[in-house]
């Protein structure tokens, strides 16, 4: 019987709060923007275990997206499968290509594998535009989208809710378990982990290939949304925005990239009014998210949470115990 | 009394209702790229766009109601354009939307547009982006790409008589396209270009590219682009090596801020683009009049002297207002299906860029014959002459 | 085929510079900043303007972008790299720089519009000069030249061993009484120079163009990489193989191919050789 404490409680509010969301939300619109946030999020909250936690600047991740993207457009489209299963395949190929990528790369430091994995976006962009016959080219393609319940703008971000949910908890889950703290460490001090026993290579490699599925189904949800891409759309600022999200929300945590991709997100619609200055202001807000609160919205949320909640920390003094030390001394001793 | 009073006040109520919907103001959306590159075409088309609105609403607005302009910027990205196409559809409410001015950004609204049945009149020149079964709302009143490809090889092979092409194109979405259906209406012609070359538009030399085609035995380079930096480099590599080959090709080639980055002026002799009868002038350097007419209006908004950038642009804009001001008018109101309908039985509307119809099955409102190729060397004021036949 | 050679070797230059720049930059703060290439773009268009605008002559306009330089790399220090460095998260000055970059190329764009500009022949020079086009010996040139400097500076005089100091040690150097934080800026002075410098004489290849900064910062970041991080040579070298690789792809296979064949070659000797062509296997204290 799971605990009813505070927490859980929090959660299941929010849960409900937003699987209601299609219905107190505002428009189309906003439910648009809703699931487009839950689409990144499916992507940032696989590349968090491999940039949050394990360590590796993955800046090409929009050449993942943009895989899983065609797959689904092209085997669900051209071909005719059902888009289930095609969202599951674009999954598949997001792996595969994540593994392709990661076993080279891996091995490689941080700011030399941060190259790699954008060299690959940059080469995933032009097959894409030279393939013409499989991805129409620089025309681009129709996705379709999916069968009932999900065919609705509701439906599609119900179905988001769902995989996102699905991601949250996996992820969660590692981060909360011993794979988590693996993670931490390898980012962290690698040398140390390794000292430790941490497989690091097969530990970076297996978040990385997770993270390659979660951006095939997230690419497989956004082509859908979109309804039509193009080469154009994976532009490698996309793939800075994904690493974005997750430093402005706070590495290390599950809450904070959350919260900084729906920011980030919502940013240039809000800055949308001024037009020709938006684009300008975003990268302002950037820099004083930066300057301001350099460890992320997330930890601002936590500190936040820590003063509403009220605990006094508890100052717990360290005594040694004299008495068993003199025992176990003496113990040791007479064992000797 | 009270009945009276009551009865008043109820007619005061549906009256002043009723001419508060009057009032109410028309809105339209216009999703243009007004920063990120080749922005130049878009704030022209943003100058039309926004001379003729205040124009309407100087005359009274339409009925009464006063037009409403809602600008966003899409920064030429596909994903931002579907964004803030949704937010005008559903929480600005618009009324139509024109936009946006990219092909790649159209391509991507389009479909979503035609979703919620919002009119839509779109100013790319891809050929996809255009279908009256799928997006019966959306009317285009830019040329396509088609009309400009099959324009400028008319001249190249029936004018200058030349047989062996080089095709060139940049690697953008819109460039490989468009070099890729000009390749295809050649061999439709029968002629396979002799050269083509599908070169990044970072690509700062392209000497190389240039030589290649000399080396194949090219006597005419067409390229497509629709970037000022890559037209140039075309130039000037042809320039530089002295070969001495006509450039027929894409309006960019011709375009104002060309013309400052070629190495010498003489490097501008020998081109020829596609180009529009509206914005031609004859021997004795008159204009058509509607187009004079709009210059003279709109001049003092754009500077106040000579026009230093492609005119139709301007016009272009001006026109897709102008447009929709006669949807409106004919519809007697602002419903969609009413929309549709007045569109489709557009037969004749003198705009100033053109002179548009459509039809059920139409929505290409440009007509093939108001294309023209001009010559690159004689722009003045936004405006070309025509090339010698 | 020649002028594949030539043509790639200059368009390298302009990325051997780029790494150069990185280099300076990277040796007192172990920052390797987004915003390089943008030093690039604004001593281009900076040089264009003080030319056709203000009518310097050339040797002003070039002092001019040099100093404009120069106070964009002095702001990048001050703005998006101090505070960021006192931080526990290192890769905050990502985040930042771009930021940073991205200001600055919306704030060019805004003022001088998105065409590119044209810009003017820096020597007297007939434009039918074929392959000994100052478009091309220019840029590499100044590549040469700006590499020499920077040798020479580390080792003759005083500031440049400070510099090989702080980047070695800079606990060690402040310890010494190294005033770290100026000798940083001073760093971020001269990398910003250098690339102002790079910029106008590159302008005749890229033109005065606001969007020039982003794939600078991407190529001038690859020549770095294969060349070794740290290494001035490195960064000549690898500049002029990924110029030269780059128009070779697109000659003879097609533009279409030419990020894929240039990047995945690179890529390969990368996997081969991690540290770069010239770069120090570095052993780190565990």
């Amino acid at each position: 019987m799971p605990r009813l404490n505070r927490k859980s409680i929090t959660l299941a509010i929010v849960l409900a709060v937003l699987a209601l969301l299609p219905f107190w939300v505002g428009n189309r619109y906003q439910l648009h923007i809703a699931a487009l946030i839950g689409i990144y999020w499916v992507l940032i909250g696989g590349l968090n275990l491999v940039a949050g936690y394990a360590g590796p600047i993955s800046v090409g991740h929009v050449g993942l997206l943009s895989v899983g993207a065609y797959t689904f457009a092209i085997v669900a489209g051209t071909h005719g499968v059902h888009p289930g299963l095609a969202l599951v395949l674009a999954g598949a190929v997001g792996g595969l290509c994540g593994l392709l990528l990661g076993l080279p790369s891996l091995r490689l430091p941080g700011f030399y594998f941060a190259m790699s994995t954008l060299a690959c976006s940059l080469i995933i962009g032009e097959l894409a535009l030279a393939k013409q016959n499989l991805t129409g080219g620089g025309v681009g393609i129709a996705v379709p989208g999916f069968p009932a319940p999900f065919h609705t703008p509701e439906g599609m971000y119900w179905l988001v809710l769902i995989l996102g949910c699905a991601v949250t908890w996996l992820t969660w889950n590692v981060a909360r378990r011993m794979w988590g703290r693996a993670l931490i460490a390898v980012r962290d001090s690698v040398v140390a982990a390794q000292v430790v026993g941490v497989p690091v290579l097969r530990v970076k490699l297996t978040v990385f290939v997770f993270s390659g599925v979660t951006a095939g189904v997230a690419g497989a949800l956004f082509g859908s949304l979109q309804s039509y891409i193009t080469p154009d759309t994976f532009v490698f600022e996309m793939g800075l925005f994904f690493f974005v999200c997750i430093i402005v929300g706070g590495r290390g945590g599950i809450v904070g990239p959350l919260i900084g991709t729906a920011v980030l997100t919502m940013l240039p619609e809000l800055a949308a009014p001024l037009a020709r200055l938006g684009n300008c202001l975003y990268g302002v807000l950037m820099l004083l998210v930066v300057l301001l609160v350099p460890e992320g919205i997330g930890r601002l949320f936590e500190t936040l949470m820590f003063r509403l909640r009220g605990t006094r920390p508890v100052s717990m003094p360290v005594k040694p115990d004299l008495a068993r030390l003199e025992a176990a001394i003496k113990g040791r001793r007479l064992v000797q | 009394m009270t009945l009276r009073l009551i009865a008043f006040s109820l007619v005061l109520t549906v009256a002043g209702a009723a001419s508060g919907k009057d009032k109410e103001p028309i809105r339209i959306g216009w999703l243009s790229s007004l920063t990120g590159p080749q922005s130049t075409s878009a704030i022209a088309e943003n100058k039309g766009v926004e001379f003729a609105v205040e124009e309407i609403n100087k005359a009274g607005g339409i009925n009464g109601r006063p037009l409403q302009l809602v600008t966003r910027d899409t920064v030429s990205d596909p994903k931002t354009a579907v964004n803030f196409a949704k937010q005008l559809i559903f929480e600005e409410k618009v009324a139509l939307i024109i936009g946006p001015v990219n092909s790649g950004e159209s391509l991507a609204t389009i479909p979503v547009v035609a979703k919620e049945g919002v009119p839509n009149i779109i100013i790319g020149t891809v050929d996809e982006l255009v279908d009256a079964d799928k997006y019966p709302r959306a009317f285009r009143p830019i040329n396509t790409n088609r009309q400009w490809i099959e324009a400028a090889n008319e001249y190249a092979l029936k004018v200058l008589k030349r047989k062996k092409i080089a095709v060139l194109g940049d690697t953008t979405g819109y460039g490989t396209s468009t070099a890729k259906a000009a390749t295809a209406a050649l061999e439709k012609e029968g002629i396979k270009p002799v050269y083509t070359a599908l070169i990044d538009q970072n690509k700062t030399d392209l000497t190389d590219e240039l030589k290649k085609a000399k080396d194949a035995g090219a006597d005419v380079v067409m390229p497509w682009s629709g970037n000022t930096g890559f037209m140039a480099r075309v130039v000037n590599a042809r320039g530089d090596m002295g070969w001495n080959v006509p450039i027929v090709g894409h309006p960019t080639v011709m375009a104002a801020p060309l013309r400052k980055l070629v190495n010498k002026p003489a490097y501008l002799d020998n081109i020829f683009a596609a180009g529009y009868s509206s914005m031609t002038y004859d021997d004795k350097g008159h204009l058509p009049k509607a187009t004079k007419e709009l210059q003279e209006k709109i001049r003092p908004k754009l500077g106040g002297g000579e026009i230093d950038y492609s005119f139709w642009w301007v016009a272009l804009g001006y026109d897709t207002v102008k447009l929709a001001e006669h949807a409106i008018r004919a519809a007697g109101g602002t419903d969609p299906a009413a929309l549709q309908k007045a569109l489709e039985n557009t037969k004749n509307f003198a705009g100033v860029y053109a002179t548009y119809a459509y039809g059920p099955k139409e929505r290409n409102g440009f007509p093939d014959k108001n294309i023209v190729i001009n010559q690159a060397n004689s722009f003045k004021d936004g405006v070309y002459r025509a090339a010698p036949r | 085929m020649l002028t594949v050679l030539i043509s790639g070797l200059a368009s390298g230059a302009l990325f051997a510079a780029a790494a150069l720049v990185y280099n300076v930059m990277f040796s007192t703060s172990k920052v390797l900043g987004v915003q390089t290439g943008q030093t690039a773009m604004l001593g281009g268009v900076f040089g264009a303007w003080f030319i056709r605008t203000f009518h310097f002559p050339i040797p002003l306009a070039l002092l001019g972008s040099i100093f404009v330089g120069g106070v964009f790399g002095f702001l990048t220090d001050l703005i998006a790299v101090r505070r960021v460095l006192n931080r526990s998260d290192e890769h905050l000055w990502l985040l930042s720089t771009l930021a940073f970059a991205t200001i600055t190329q919306q704030v060019v764009a805004l003022l001088w519009g998105t065409e590119p500009l044209p810009f003017p022949r820096v020597v007297p020079q007939d434009f039918s000069a074929g392959l000994l086009d100052q478009k091309y010996w220019l840029p590499i040139l100044t590549a040469l030249a700006l590499a020499a400097g920077i040798e020479l500076f580390y080792r003759r005089t005083l500031y440049g061993k400070l510099f090989l100091a702080m980047s070695e040690d800079p606990f060690a150097a402040r310890a010494r009484g190294v005033p770290t934080d100026r000798i940083r800026a001073l760093s971020y002075v001269i990398s910003g120079a250098m690339g102002g410098l790079a910029g106008f004489m590159a302008g005749q290849l890229t033109f005065a163009y606001f969007a020039v900064g982003i794939t600078l910062s991407l190529n001038g970041f690859i020549a770095l990489a294969v060349g070794g991080l740290g290494s001035n040579t490195g960064a000549l070298v690898g500049g002029a193989a990924l110029g030269i690789l780059s128009a070779g792809a697109s000659y003879f296979i097609g533009g279409e191919y030419q990020n894929t064949v240039s990047v995945g070659l690179l890529m390969v000797v990368l996997l081969l050789k991690p540290a770069g062509l010239f770069g120090a296997q570095v052993a780190r204290p565990v």
